[in-house]
């Protein structure tokens, strides 16, 4: 928690040092579709047979976003979402444990801060944007129907997003976006046996939603 | 613009220095050493030894009586090559096992704690015989004895299978605590592999019966055998752990100084590993092992021991026979036949307990043209004296490494 916050007062101090401004301050809200694009290291362990691996499913969210803009081009943004549950099945050699439910499931928190280029002027009724930033991915109450133990690392990765707005007033505008993520995390689950296995996402994420200036 | 400029910088060196603090991967079990064990050599007077069959000296040699009453001379008593060419099966040169050797490479000598059969057990009984004798009792290891289970392999037959658990307490009785002139080896848990391979092996035969006989589905029947196997491991973890615990509590904290700890070596490469009905099961046995060891090496994890990696050592030795002087390693070298003869049919399953090696002895029931010492095991599991030679070099070179010898 201790990174988080740290990061939070990063960003929250990147938006004070500016000089106010009409309208430089945005709040998103929004559906995000998360595709996790899961490559698995696949599953190892005392007594696991060889060929057992997970799949991991997609989850949908919604985020919440914060962006700070900096003169009329650029912004800072702050995207947190509650947190999606990210499921995973039993794949290859170990198929069959999908019979006792969800090998799995970890609720993926995900802040995201994104450096943002808003093209066109602002007030053009369409304003493509691009950003690019740094994602922290962590995983809390993780569960496995195979090992009470169950847990995976945190994470540190780039992300980078495209992005259009649709303005509908001067306050409110829509939006949708298209970002990608590098998250990569160790997964271990220990009871009698212990289970590891590295879990390279490449998430992409998919998010529709409004936006209001003030 | 200048002050993003100017604040980015700091953005961006804190987001470093928060990834830069890592440790954000979760542990893997098992992963850790242990640390702070003595590095300069000891100054020993004892050799206590904490086990099973493997470090068992003759604690049953009663049920060997060549009369049949628990009475002396004895034609066996150890598992491995018996040898009695001089009466005694402690005091033959022929017929020792590992504890014995390492402990007369230090010049000491080491007797049985506790020796009986059926019910009547004696303490100590080198220190009756030679009162001088009375400090050498301290190869605790018993056949079939589990770590913390009193009821160990072959308890029901009249073995008394001191857990290690008891064992350990049992020494602290005896002498208050442990002392740093003491070479501590603990090497337990063996027979909780057996016990729990047991469980999983009876289990598996119904799973197999009821797929068979069509009642449940082949996933179904892979999900049940899974379960039984994790539930086999699961024991498992819990012996290792109270193993950990009880080198932790009471060796460590009650004196001991040199303990080294031996995990478990693989039972799959043995006789018993190869043999048809355990074959289809192998992986399994090797786990269990596997996993025992996980989670001793988990426990004992920053305490001051050494672990004497049996795993590796064996696998080595079981892969490269010649280089070890090794003819034969799938073939015991007991006849089983013999042994049910000289025992009059009591011994039916050629345990080397009650196999003997003296030549042209009448309970003599080594296989014709068997070496005791270039065959590598004795019965199923148990080797040689050529075998338990091959551990005790072993051992002797790793207490070597460690600086302790």
């Amino acid at each position: 928690m201790k990174t988080i916050s740290s990061l939070l007062v990063a960003a929250a101090l990147a938006g004070s040092a500016f000089a106010v401004q009409a309208q430089d301050n945005v709040f998103k809200i929004g559906a995000t579709r998360y595709d996790t694009h899961a490559k698995t290291s696949g599953i190892e362990g005392v007594g696991v047979p060889p060929g057992a691996d997970v799949k991991v499913g997609d989850a949908t969210t919604v985020i919440f976003v914060y962006e700070r803009l900096f003169g009329p081009n650029l912004g800072a943004e702050l995207v947190i979402g509650i947190p999606p549950t990210i499921k995973a099945k039993a794949a290859g050699s170990v198929e069959f444990l999908n019979a006792t439910g969800t090998v799995l499931e970890t609720e993926n928190w995900s802040p995201t801060v994104l450096f943002n280029y808003h093209f066109f002027e602002p007030g053009a009724t369409w304003r493509p944007y691009v950003g690019a930033g740094i994602n922290y991915t962590k995983f809390k109450n993780t569960k496995s129907s195979l090992a009470p133990n169950a847990e995976l690392g945190s994470s540190w990765g780039p992300a980078v997003q495209v992005g259009i707005e649709y303005a509908i007033t001067k306050d409110i505008s829509a939006f949708a976006s298209l970002a990608a993520l590098k998250v990569k995390s160790k997964v271990v689950a220990s009871d009698g046996t212990v289970l590891t296995t590295t879990v390279d996402f490449r998430p992409t994420t998919y998010s529709l939603g409004v936006a209001y200036k003030f | 613009m200048r002050a993003f400029r100017t604040l980015s910088p700091w953005v961006l060196s804190t987001t470093l220095l928060l990834a830069a603090c890592g440790g954000s991967d979760p542990d893997v079990p098992g992963s850790g050493s242990p640390s702070g064990a003595p590095t300069a050599p000891g100054s020993f007077s004892a050799v206590v030894s904490f086990g099973d069959s493997l470090s068992d000296v003759g604690s049953y040699a009663p049920a060997t009586s060549l009369a049949g009453d628990g009475s002396a001379p004895f034609f066996g008593g150890k598992f491995t090559t018996n040898d009695t060419t001089t009466g005694a099966p402690t005091a033959t040169p022929l017929g020792k096992v590992w504890v014995e050797n390492l402990a007369a490479s230090l010049g000491l000598i080491v007797t049985p704690a506790e020796v009986g059969f059926a019910g009547t057990t004696v303490q100590c009984p080198a220190a009756a015989a030679v009162p001088a004798l009375a400090s050498t009792c301290t190869a605790y290891g018993q056949g079939g004895a589990r770590v913390t289970d009193p009821n160990g392999i072959g308890h029901s037959a009249g073995f008394a299978t001191v857990p290690v658990v008891t064992q350990i307490a049992n020494h602290l009785t005896r002498f208050g605590s442990f002392k740093s002139s003491d070479l501590i080896l603990v090497y337990a848990g063996n027979n909780d592999v057996f016990t729990q391979f047991g469980g999983f092996a009876a289990a598996a035969a119904q799973i197999q019966a009821d797929l068979a006989a069509g009642s449940i589905s082949a996933d179904r029947a892979n999900l049940e055998l899974f379960t039984a196997q994790q539930t086999a491991q699961e024991a498992m973890k819990t012996a290792a752990l109270e193993l950990a615990t009880l080198v932790k509590t009471q060796i460590l904290a009650k004196g001991g100084t040199y303990v080294a700890v031996m995990t478990l070596s693989d039972i799959a490469d043995t006789p018993f590993g190869n043999s048809p009905e355990v074959v289809p099961a192998r992986s399994v046995l090797t786990a269990l092992s596997q996993t025992f060891n996980l989670w001793l090496r988990d426990g004992l994890t920053g305490q001051p021991v050494q672990i004497i990696d049996t795993f590796a050592l064996y696998k080595t030795t079981y892969a490269n026979p010649g280089q070890f002087g090794i003819v034969n390693n799938t073939v015991p070298a007991c006849d089983a036949a013999k042994i049910q003869a000289v025992t009059g049919g009591a011994v039916t399953d050629g345990s080397s307990l009650f196999c003997n090696a003296t030549p042209g002895a009448p309970y003599n029931t080594i296989v014709t043209d068997a070496d005791v010492n270039t065959w590598q095991f004795a019965d199923s599991v148990h080797p040689t004296t050529g075998g338990h030679k091959i551990i005790s070099d072993a051992f002797a070179a790793q207490l070597h490494a460690f600086g302790w010898i």
